[in-house]
């Protein structure tokens, strides 16, 4: 690749998107006047907010005068100031009929009949109802003589007899509107403000009765947050900044991407640039580079503008009552920035390589735009799982493209270094893979014909099938492939939800042979088959059963299960360590392995568990979805995605990642021998190898094979794991078979022959 | 200098299925001559020549330009051709001057070199009063003149026109056509696709008649002429067109 070309793709696609009005008015005008206007109108509404005070109908007033001893609850037309925890929000309630001139005021006379009266209740209720008050504040007749008794009876406790009692006496009542946000809220205000005040109460009385005031209240309990002001600051803002920034970084990403990909061929200048000397890969990686740099700006000119709005409107916010002393409502630190910062850089790599790609494949503009939404279908759940609570940066999220990187990200925000360097590594190598398979994808996009000139055609479904069927051709192509993929995994989750929609919770061995047929034979077999029939000229080749394997082709793929299944069993071992089984996982597994132990024949596990899934995931994983993938024209790729897709198949992550690492192995078997009866020895010998290992691993925990022969090989703690020295043995028996296999000459496809010759030529020239 | 041999080109297709849009096409030109590929709408000139610019790949066949195959060098043929077809536009926010000098600097000429041409180009192609103007104020004609510039201006000694007249009105076009007579007059060899009868009959030193992705009849316009016994290309054109299309309804 010479970088001079695409230095200048560069400079040529940043100087034309300077030159275009829209896209300067997305990441300059939108962000230097939106976060203004914004702001401006939170401001607007922060004033509007100050005059707004609940009200507060209190009837029967009068009951709490006359008690000289009783600490003031009402002041004026409002609560007494001492009553709240902060004054400045005294104002937020506003008292009526809390003292008799309110009610003898003339404007007043309509609404607010005498209190004190029974009518008075009904009509404040009536008020309430009509959401002229917020809350209704009731201290009915009666309740002054409670307030009396009950400090009596304190103070003459030497005689409890001469007080009567005070508990048939009524007490206050409060009515709200649970369905009215503001009543709800001015109903906890107004209760909080009681309960200060009953405390003040109870107090006093005590202080008269010369009780000590700790015997109501034997201690004091005072939580202490240990968060310092800074981190409370980072906990709030680390939560919402990564998410923001994310989101900018891809509208960044999305809009440019369009231009300059279906841009570009609506304006027909594509034609022009791929005819130069510039190669394809240039092309790609100057757009992308064009992209990734509008999607760092927008995010950082976005952050700017709203830190800057921010601060003024935070600072004229402090100063509005209704806001101050809320923690949450101040500027994030400045080293979370600095993280912000860093971590854009991979995720615009990541966003604009995505962007890049979808955009290549669009015809129009118009049609570019489109693709947004499944772009960020892909995308936002993974950043709104970070946003789920209890979620944590662990090992296991860590590996989760994107949500591991803002997980990351939110630690480095809230100051927790220590804890979170240890998974640096993780999510920056996932976050690497992601970007250079998304880089990779873009790229591919811009070597595809059928990409490059894409024409309209009406969508017809019957006639598209027509066309596959009538036009096939000898093997399946990469859309066919992936088809099949998305074909197996859509059957087997229907046939799942309906299998244990029919099981009773009590498993039983005929049930299970049942489900694991179907699984095999429908769900797997069956797609891969009749696509293969369907869709291809030369169903033996497709599934390479065109001719038969050499001996010492099925020898090595024989003792290459040999070799790996103890590597396989360790390396699963290590997957359930990382990403352990939930209880109820591990009872499915536990159940499923006794059920197959009450099988009536001992071979019957082996043809259901070995034979029959070598045959069919074989057919199905190595037969057509390689043979479709083979056509990308790099043999590693085919194998890898491969792998990946038969990982998919399987049913928990566990088995998943273990399925995707053993896919590889018989991926290059399946390449180098040209063959897929190696791939099905290989595949039932290590199905085998592991019923075999389950049977003996469950000898050893009933202590039958105690100094037995097997020690040598196995642990005898019947966890079914080798000795160090067998995984030493076989690592390197494993690396040799393997290394044998690569050296094998192998029958590259026509895209992989010409790959070759191309990169063959460039090393040359 | 141009070698195209047996050149196939299919594409799927919905509603035909398999669509061949070349069959088997073999030509070859040679320095200082004007190859012509007439052939009406849809006869596979633009995939042809598509294929010669490396920007499609044949499905089988092979052609070479100046030596270097076009499929599996497809950097050294571009670097040896200059192509201009009806679909290479200009960019519209890019002025004449940085148009060709952007791609004068993607061939990999030196800073002063590319100047010196690129004055030579401006003032040949009367090109200096539009130097500054964006290429969306452009008006058919001056777009045309920065598109030759465009393919011209590493000085490639083999030159690519597809349909390149095609939307132009008589004078451009005509100022065209001179243009690609002077570069043959200089010694590169030229392919030229077109669907109109004169320009072939006036540009072109040999040519063939490409119909349904068949080369129909090969030579030089008098040898076309006695061969098929007709003085009148147009006629002659008819004649062959007509003639394949019974033969292939006979079958």
């Amino acid at each position: 690749m010479n970088w001079n070309n695409v230095k200048l793709i560069f400079a040529r696609e940043m100087r034309d998107q300077l030159r275009d009005r829209r896209t300067l008015i997305l990441i300059a005008v939108v962000p230097l006047l939106l976060y203004p206007l914004m702001g401006m109108s939170i401001f607007q509404l922060s004033q509007f907010l100050r005059h707004e005070a609940a009200k507060v109908q209190v009837v029967g007033a009068e009951e709490l005068e006359g008690h000289a001893w009783l600490p003031p609850l009402l002041d004026g037309e409002q609560f007494q100031p001492i009553l709240f925890d902060n004054p400045n929000e005294r104002k937020n309630l506003a008292l009526r009929g809390a003292t008799q001139k309110a009610v003898d005021g003339a404007e007043h006379a309509e609404h607010d009949p005498p209190v004190g009266s029974k009518t008075s209740l009904e009509a404040a209720r009536k008020l309430l109802a009509e959401g002229d008050v917020q809350v209704v504040l009731y201290f009915p007749e009666g309740f002054g003589k409670r307030l009396e008794l009950v400090r009596q009876s304190l103070l003459n406790r030497a005689e409890p007899s001469a007080t009567p009692d005070a508990t048939e006496l009524p007490e206050p009542q409060m009515f709200f509107n649970s369905a009215n946000e503001k009543s709800r809220i001015a109903q906890l205000r107004v209760e909080r403000v009681l309960r200060l005040w009953r405390t003040g109460v109870m107090q006093t009385n005590l202080r008269d009765g010369n009780v000590p005031l700790n015997a109501a209240r034997p201690f004091e309990l005072k939580p202490q947050d240990v968060a310092k002001k800074r981190q409370r600051h980072a906990a709030v803002w680390s939560k919402i900044l990564p998410f923001l920034l994310f989101v900018w970084a891809l509208t960044g990403a999305f809009y440019p991407a369009v231009d300059v990909c279906a841009g570009e061929k609506e304006r027909g200048t594509l034609e022009t640039l791929l005819a130069s000397p510039a190669q394809r890969k240039e092309i790609a990686w100057g757009k992308l580079l064009t992209i990734m740099t509008f999607s760092i700006v927008t995010a950082l000119m976005n952050l700017g503008s709203l830190g800057v709005t921010g601060k003024i409107v935070l600072e004229q916010l402090s100063k509005v009552s209704a806001f101050a002393g809320q923690d949450a409502l101040s500027l994030p630190p400045l080293e979370s920035l600095v993280w912000l910062a860093i971590a854009l850089v991979p995720v615009a790599a990541l966003f604009s390589a995505l962007c890049l790609a979808f955009a290549a494949f669009a015809r129009s503009t118009k049609e570019g735009q489109y693709y947004l939404m499944p772009l960020l279908v892909i995308i936002m759940p993974l950043m709104f799982l970070t946003m789920s609570p209890g979620i944590e940066l662990n090992l296991g999220n860590s590996l989760i493209p994107i949500t591991g990187l803002v997980l990351l990200l939110r630690s480095a925000i809230e100051g927790q270094y220590m804890q979170a360097l240890p998974f640096v590594l993780p999510v920056v190598g996932v976050t690497l893979i992601c970007c250079l398979l998304a880089i990779r994808w873009a790229e591919e996009q811009f070597n595809r014909e059928s990409v490059l000139f894409r024409e309209s055609e009406r969508l017809d479904l019957g006639r598209w099938f027509v066309h596959l069927v009538r036009d096939r051709g000898n093997t399946p192509t990469l859309v066919q492939g992936v088809l099949c993929v998305a074909m197996i995994l859509i059957v087997q989750f229907f046939i799942n939800l309906a299998l244990s929609a029919r099981s009773s919770g009590q498993l039983d061995f005929s049930f299970l042979a049942q489900t694991v047929f179907i699984s095999q034979v429908v769900c797997i077999a069956l797609p891969a088959g009749l696509m293969t029939l369907l869709f291809t000229r030369q169903p033996r080749k497709t599934l390479m059963l065109d001719r038969w394997p050499k001996f010492s082709h099925l020898a090595v793929a024989a003792l290459l299960a040999i070799f790996i299944f103890p590597l396989g069993a360790q390396f699963s071992q290590w997957v359930q360590q990382l990403y352990p089984f939930t209880p109820e996982v591990s009872a499915q597994v536990t159940a499923f392995s006794e059920t197959m132990a009450q099988s009536p024949r001992w071979w019957l596990p082996y043809l259901l568990m070995a034979v029959l899934p070598a045959v069919c995931e074989e057919i199905a994983f190595r037969g057509f979805i390689l043979s479709g993938f083979r056509h990308m024209g790099h043999k590693w790729w085919a194998i890898g995605f491969s792998a990946v897709a038969f990982g998919m198949a399987h049913f928990f992550l566990q088995q998943k990642i273990s399925a995707a690492a053993l896919g590889m192995v018989i991926g290059l078997l399946a390449v180098q021998t040209g063959s897929l009866v190696p791939c099905m020895l290989f595949h039932a010998l290590y199905n085998g190898l592991t019923l075999a290992t389950g049977d003996l691993a469950g000898q050893f925990k009933e202590d039958a094979l105690a100094n037995s022969f097997w020690e040598m090989f196995l642990v005898a703690d019947g966890s079914g794991m080798f000795q160090t020295w067998v995984l030493v043995v076989c690592l390197l028996g494993a690396g040799v078979l393997l290394g044998w296999l690569h050296r094998l000459p192998y029958l590259p496809t026509d895209e992989e022959r010409l790959q070759e010759v191309r990169e063959r030529q460039l090393a040359g020239a | 200098m141009i070698e195209a041999r047996a050149l196939t080109k299919a594409y799927a297709d919905l509603r035909r299925g398999q669509f061949i849009a070349l069959d088997g096409l073999s030509f070859s030109a040679q320095s200082g001559e004007i190859f012509g590929l007439l052939g009406p709408n849809g006869a596979g000139k633009t995939t042809a020549l598509r294929i010669l610019s490396t920007v499609l790949q044949p499905t089988s066949g092979s052609a070479t330009v100046n030596g270097f195959d076009c499929v599996t060098q497809p950097d050294m043929v571009r670097h040896h051709i200059g192509f201009m077809s009806a679909n290479t536009a200009v960019y519209d926010r890019m002025t004449a001057w940085e148009m060709v000098e952007f791609f004068g600097r993607l061939y990999g000429m030196e800073q002063e070199q590319l100047q010196e041409r690129m004055e030579l180009l401006f003032e040949r192609l009367q090109m200096q009063n539009i130097r500054d103007l964006l290429g969306a104020k452009m008006s058919t004609g001056m777009k045309q003149k920065v598109s030759i510039a465009r393919a011209i201006v590493h000085d490639p000694p083999v030159l690519i026109f597809d349909e390149a007249t095609s939307g132009l009105d008589v004078l451009v076009a005509r100022a065209l056509l001179d243009t690609v007579a002077e570069l043959r007059d200089q010694g590169k060899c030229i392919v030229f696709s077109t669907h109109i009868m004169r320009e072939a009959e006036r540009l072109c030193d040999r040519l063939a008649i490409v119909h349904e992705g068949k080369i129909l009849a090969e030579g030089t316009i008098d040898q076309l002429q006695q061969e098929h016994g007709k003085k009148d290309l147009e006629d002659l054109f008819f004649d062959l067109i007509r003639n394949q299309d019974t033969t292939a309804a006979i079958h």
